[in-house]
């Protein structure tokens, strides 16, 4: 039974860190007031250009996934002019950058060949003597570097984001862009900026699925977790540490239904494929349900923000 | 001279247009279509489809048999183009178009499967239960919103998710075809397939014509479609002044996915012949795209329908003639999208240059 915990919670990281990343990617963009649906796109991006690099630049996983988050940030411009600059509706504008990155990383991952080759990837980084402790040694310090860094980029950006007059500005513009435009704030300025920092860490995210989780591409792998990302970000109400805490419970729940089924006791398998999205419906449900008050979102996500109509 | 005002050589300044005439909004809809089919061209023109190939190959299309075949499938494009433009136009973002189709012909092949009803009538058995099922599927989503206040856009899209893997689980399972072991069920029974209204043209066409009309007259003569432009404009308000807003909400919401489920019969008792594991996929986006270029009119999603038709055929060729991967056509489509939506810009600024 330890054994089988022990198996358990070490596998949770992996799991958990592409939601934890893209979810707090998508925190940093919609403080500023943009809603943001691309997270989808933009980790299939993210987990196309990190394979490529990987394997046309000789086999390093560190060059392949900073080439992952720039890939991202880069696309992610485009969204930028469309919401920021050119005021689409936001909606409109994520979607279409989502179709616009399944289309992109398909047809390019067919036409390079980088298509189901297997790579040695991101290795696990063990701490000794730290991995030595029993159980918790396991599950702690026999993590890759991308684990660990995750929860340095979440003490950087909370404490950015509620310490800093960066940060303050951000959410101002998040909360009241007229009155943070009036504050002479750019608004547009900040609005982009978000975007394309979250962006990096959702292209980090998807660069991690595909060079250091599953060590592959195939067309579209990312499978809906960019989805998943944006329903975790309300689950969160918009702060960063419950969206880490609730990319655990997410990994927790997605790393234990394979085991159970291989502990014997029969599920249907694409039944038990069904389990993280409605782990994340039940999750929105129970958020529905137990909201009182201030949920937390920035006041004016969603919202263009247009200086000539501004009252 | 230094100072404050050294660079001042003038700036760009932005008006709110109050109004631009519909031939001049047409103008700027058009120019930036053309932009989007450029781009896609060179896009295509990267990919190895050089514009003299495929200008070749968009003629080779102007016969009768691809007319047929274009008509063919523009049905169940129309069909989930009107399911998005009755959602969208009320403002409810249905994204689950594909797994209201998932559900809409797992419905209408279950019929089959069980041989439920009398031979003749099964067929319209079929069709009726393709409606109900993704009628069904869609209602879960407006429950989840109205009842927990669950966002629709994430909910619809996490639902296609679930449905495609019950889809999976039935035909890797119970309903796969014995005789194949294919992913697939076994193939309907000739009475449970479309007619054909002209040889080559199934009966499919006309559902989606009269789908067309019926949600015409439902938008602009009706006072359900009076009732849905003023909830379009302002839903508080509408509330406010005594319309039935949850009523007309979750009515033209759930019309919204019976036309998805009803685009999942013409394609499975149409082309298809049998349910596949694929015969939903890229019409969630092709529904989005054709509601958002049609702006909701029912009569000009049956044009834009026909275009995206269009597309899909020529992305079938490219894709066994020259080994393109059929995921060009959603990334034109994505270009077409991003070019049109950035010209609402222009339609509603004046941009001038000041000094």
């Amino acid at each position: 039974m330890l054994e089988f915990l022990i198996n358990w919670f070490a596998n949770v990281p992996v799991t958990a860190a592409p939601y934890a990343l893209a979810a707090l990617g998508l925190i940093i963009s919609e403080r500023s007031g943009v809603l943001n649906l691309t997270a989808e796109g933009l980790m299939l991006v993210g987990a196309l250009a990190g394979i490529g690099a990987y394997l046309t630049l000789g086999g390093h996983p560190v060059v392949a996934l900073l080439i992952a988050m720039s890939a991202a940030s880069i696309v992610s411009l485009l969204f930028a002019g469309l919401v920021v600059v050119l005021r689409v509706n936001q909606v409109i504008g994520g979607l279409a950058i989502v179709f616009f990155c399944q289309g992109l990383t398909g047809l390019i991952g067919v036409s390079a060949h980088w298509t189901n080759r297997p790579i040695a990837g991101l290795g696990k980084l063990t701490l000794w003597p730290l991995s030595e402790i029993p159980g918790i040694g396991r599950i702690l310090f026999e993590q890759d570097a991308v684990i660990y860094a995750t929860v340095l980029i979440f003490f950087a950006v909370n404490f950015i984001l509620r310490k800093t007059m960066m940060g303050l500005k951000l959410r101002a513009v998040g909360e009241n862009p007229a009155a943070a435009d009036a504050a002479g704030l750019r608004v547009s300025l900040y609005r982009a900026g978000a975007i394309v920092a979250g962006s990096s860490l959702i292209g980090l995210a998807g660069g991690y699925i595909s060079v250091a989780s599953v060590k592959l591409w195939v067309t579209g792998m990312t499978g809906g977790r960019g989805w998943i990302a944006v329903a975790l970000v309300v689950f969160a109400r918009w702060a960063p540490w419950p969206a880490l805490a609730g990319a655990l419970l997410f990994g927790c729940i997605e790393e234990v239904v394979p085991r159970i089924a291989a502990v014997g006791i029969r599920v249907p398998q694409y039944l038990v494929l069904m389990t993280p999205y409605l782990a994340t419906i039940a999750v929105m449900i129970w958020v529905g349900a137990s909201e009182r008050g201030a949920s937390g979102m920035p006041g004016a996500l969603g919202l263009p923000h247009v200086r000539e109509e501004r009252r | 001279m230094p100072g404050p005002h050294r660079r001042h050589f003038g700036r760009l300044t932005l008006d709110m247009r109050q109004h631009l005439s519909p031939w001049k909004q047409l103008g700027f809809l058009a120019a930036s279509f053309v932009i989007g089919i450029a781009i896609s061209v060179a896009v295509l023109d990267i990919a190895g489809i050089a514009p003299p190939t495929l200008l070749d190959e968009l003629a080779g299309t102007l016969n009768a048999d691809s007319l047929r075949a274009v008509l063919v499938q523009a049905a169940p494009l129309v069909l989930v183009g009107l399911g998005a433009s009755l959602a969208f136009s009320i403002g409810f973002w249905n994204l689950g178009l594909e797994g209201q189709m998932v559900f809409g012909g797992i419905a209408a092949a279950g019929i089959s499967i069980y041989a439920i009803g009398p031979e003749p009538a099964r067929i319209v058995i079929m069709g009726f239960a393709a409606a109900a099922g993704g009628l069904a599927w869609v209602l879960l989503a407006v429950w989840l919103k109205l009842r927990f206040r669950v966002n629709e856009i994430v909910a619809t899209l996490l639902l296609n998710y679930v449905a495609m893997y019950f889809l999976f689980h039935l035909l890797y399972g119970a309903w796969q075809d014995a005789k194949t072991a294919f992913p697939q069920s076994t193939p309907l029974r000739p009475f449970e397939r479309l007619p054909d209204i002209e040889a080559g043209v199934n009966s499919g066409l006309a559902i989606a014509a009269v789908s067309v009309v019926l949600v015409g007259w439902l938008v602009r003569v009706s006072r359900i479609g009076f009732y849905m432009r003023f909830i379009g404009a302002n839903p508080g308000m509408a509330k406010v002044i005594g319309i039935p807003t949850r009523a007309v909400t979750i009515g033209v919401v759930a019309a919204s996915g019976a036309a998805a489920g009803l685009a999942a019969f013409v394609n499975i008792a149409g082309q298809e012949g049998r349910l596949t594991q694929s015969f939903f996929n890229g019409y969630l986006f092709s529904g989005v795209l054709i509601a958002f270029l049609s702006r909701n009119d029912p009569f000009a999603v049956a044009i834009v329908g026909f275009l995206v038709a269009v597309l899909y055929l020529t992305g079938q060729t490219l894709q066994v003639f020259y080994q393109i991967p059929f995921t060009i056509v959603q990334l034109i489509q994505a270009i077409i999208v991003i070019a049109v939506a950035s010209s609402e810009f222009f339609i509603r600024h004046r941009i001038r240059w000041t000094r």
